[in-house]
């Protein structure tokens, strides 16, 4: 029986190989590489942020538009192309179980990784380039800032094993999941802050677990002038049961996964 | 030592499933050389696959006292959009084998020469065949799992795997799946008949291959 130690050695070494060959296989070794992952986000990120300020002018809930559209988009582009990276990601690396210390989650985390670093770097790089021009406030608090994109990536994880087995088990599952990704926007926080709905509309946004995360990462920007309303325990109450479905729906796929 | 213990494994296409395991029990020894004989589909890749832990089986257990190598073929193993040297790159990081040692192991074994700087899908079955060999004997194992590929590429190609399996390597364990009863019966300590889902032992491999040859 390897020990702890090996086991975590070997997991490090598998993840990190995993991630090179995710990253040659995506974006090659030509040109900009890795950084590719970035180029989604930003251009999202920076042409919303655009729109919205032709259409509804330099403010929008008493804060800069462009970076509270920026700050939106980006943890939802995060979570639509975290989640579309896992559908069907066990049949396309079949070749991968060839190899007994590869486990299916590692798969997952590997491609949850990369889009979680290459969202974060866009996000870090947007807020400075903005932050230079005088667009983007200083953070009011780091430390919620982080706080809030560490719930959001739970959140995307958490879906992202359950849509990723499920994704497996069933056809029709794989093509809905674009559509219902799309649905989620209203419930991703991203174009609202939760004070300015009415208490109806709040209600029903705060049971997304990803509003919370929003929430806190818009209080860690622009501090308490936008009178966040997020919870602690909720989100993780959510999140935790799902992954925990999601790791029992990925090994059912695992025994099931027929390989060539 | 590599058990298994009343291995079931079925396969559904659509509604329909269909049994291919039903109860294999079978050990393979430190250093024992075991041949899987059987008619086209009765099995052979299914168990190698199990064995080798590529896929899992519905029931039963498999108890691995010793490393195994995946299953030695055409195609497993490798990804076909990388190169074959980041195939090398990745097989070395994942088993934690010195680099140098491996792709100067790959380069040498497999002749491809500046192939290995091409993706893999623009190989030959037979260059596949050579890079698939090359990888799986650059780590060592204590047991081999093979899958019908020891005929492929030309002689000379066939000459080095022969030394380097079955000279070099002759105190490895080594599960066989072949049609080839030269092999089989050059190579093998002990022969198994796959027939309705259930592993047949013989006393001898003779017998197994007479009994092979009457199927």
């Amino acid at each position: 029986m390897p020990s702890l130690r090996q086991g975590w050695d070997i997991q490090v070494r598998v993840i990190s190989a995993l991630m090179v060959r995710e990253l040659t296989t995506r974006f090659g070794r030509e040109n900009i590489g890795f950084l590719w992952v970035m180029a989604e986000p930003l251009l999202f990120a920076v042409l919303v942020g655009l729109l919205w300020r032709m259409m509804k002018g330099p403010t929008d809930y008493g804060v800069d538009i462009v970076p509270f559209v920026a700050s939106g988009y980006i943890p939802l582009v995060l979570f639509r192309s975290a989640v579309s990276r896992g559908v069907k990601s066990f049949t396309a690396n079949g070749s991968l179980m060839y190899h007994r210390q590869i486990k299916v989650l590692d798969l997952l985390l590997v491609r949850f990784l990369i889009e979680l670093i290459g969202h974060m770097m866009a996000y870090l790089f947007i807020a400075s380039v903005l932050g230079v021009l005088g667009f983007f406030p200083l953070p009011h608090d780091v430390g919620f800032l982080v706080l809030g994109w560490l719930y959001y990536a739970l959140f995307t994880l958490s879906v992202m094993l359950v849509v990723a087995a499920l994704s497996e088990l069933s056809e029709a599952i794989e093509k809905i999941v674009p559509v219902v990704t799309y649905l989620m926007i209203p419930f991703s926080g991203a174009f609202y802050i939760v004070s300015a709905l009415s208490p109806a509309a709040a209600s029903v946004a705060l049971y997304s677990p990803a509003v919370h995360g929003m929430e806190m990462m818009r209080y860690g920007i622009f501090g308490p002038s936008i009178d966040p309303h997020f919870d602690y325990i909720y989100p993780v109450g959510f999140c935790l049961p799902c992954m925990a479905l999601g790791l029992v729906l990925c090994r059912m796929v695992r025994k099931r996964l027929v390989i060539e | 030592m590599i058990a298994c213990q009343n291995l079931t494994k079925s396969y559904r296409s659509g509604h329909v499933r269909h049994q291919v395991l039903k109860g294999i029990n079978l050990t393979v020894q430190r250093g024992e050389k075991v041949a899987l004989l059987g008619r086209n589909g009765a099995g052979k890749s299914t168990l190698i696959k199990q064995l080798g832990g590529v896929e899992l089986p519905d029931r039963g257990r498999i108890i691995r006292k010793m490393t195994n190598s995946w299953p030695i073929g055409f195609s497993g193993g490798f990804q076909g959009s990388l190169t074959g040297y980041d195939n090398a790159r990745f097989i070395a990081r994942i088993y934690g084998s010195r680099l140098d040692a491996i792709k100067a192991f790959v380069e040498d074994f497999s002749e491809l020469g500046s192939a290995l700087r091409r993706p893999v899908h623009t190989y030959s079955s037979g260059m596949r065949a050579r890079l698939a060999f090359a990888l799986s004997l650059a780590i060592e194992f204590d047991c081999y799992l093979i899958d019908e590929v020891i005929l492929v590429g030309d002689a000379n190609f066939h000459r080095k795997c022969h030394t380097e399996l079955f000279d070099k390597r002759r105190d490895r364990a080594m599960v066989i799946a072949s049609h080839d009863m030269q092999i089989v019966n050059e190579v093998c300590d002990r022969a198994v008949i796959l027939r309705d889902g259930v592993a047949h032992e013989f006393a001898s491999v003779e017998e197994a291959i007479a009994v092979y040859n009457a199927l």
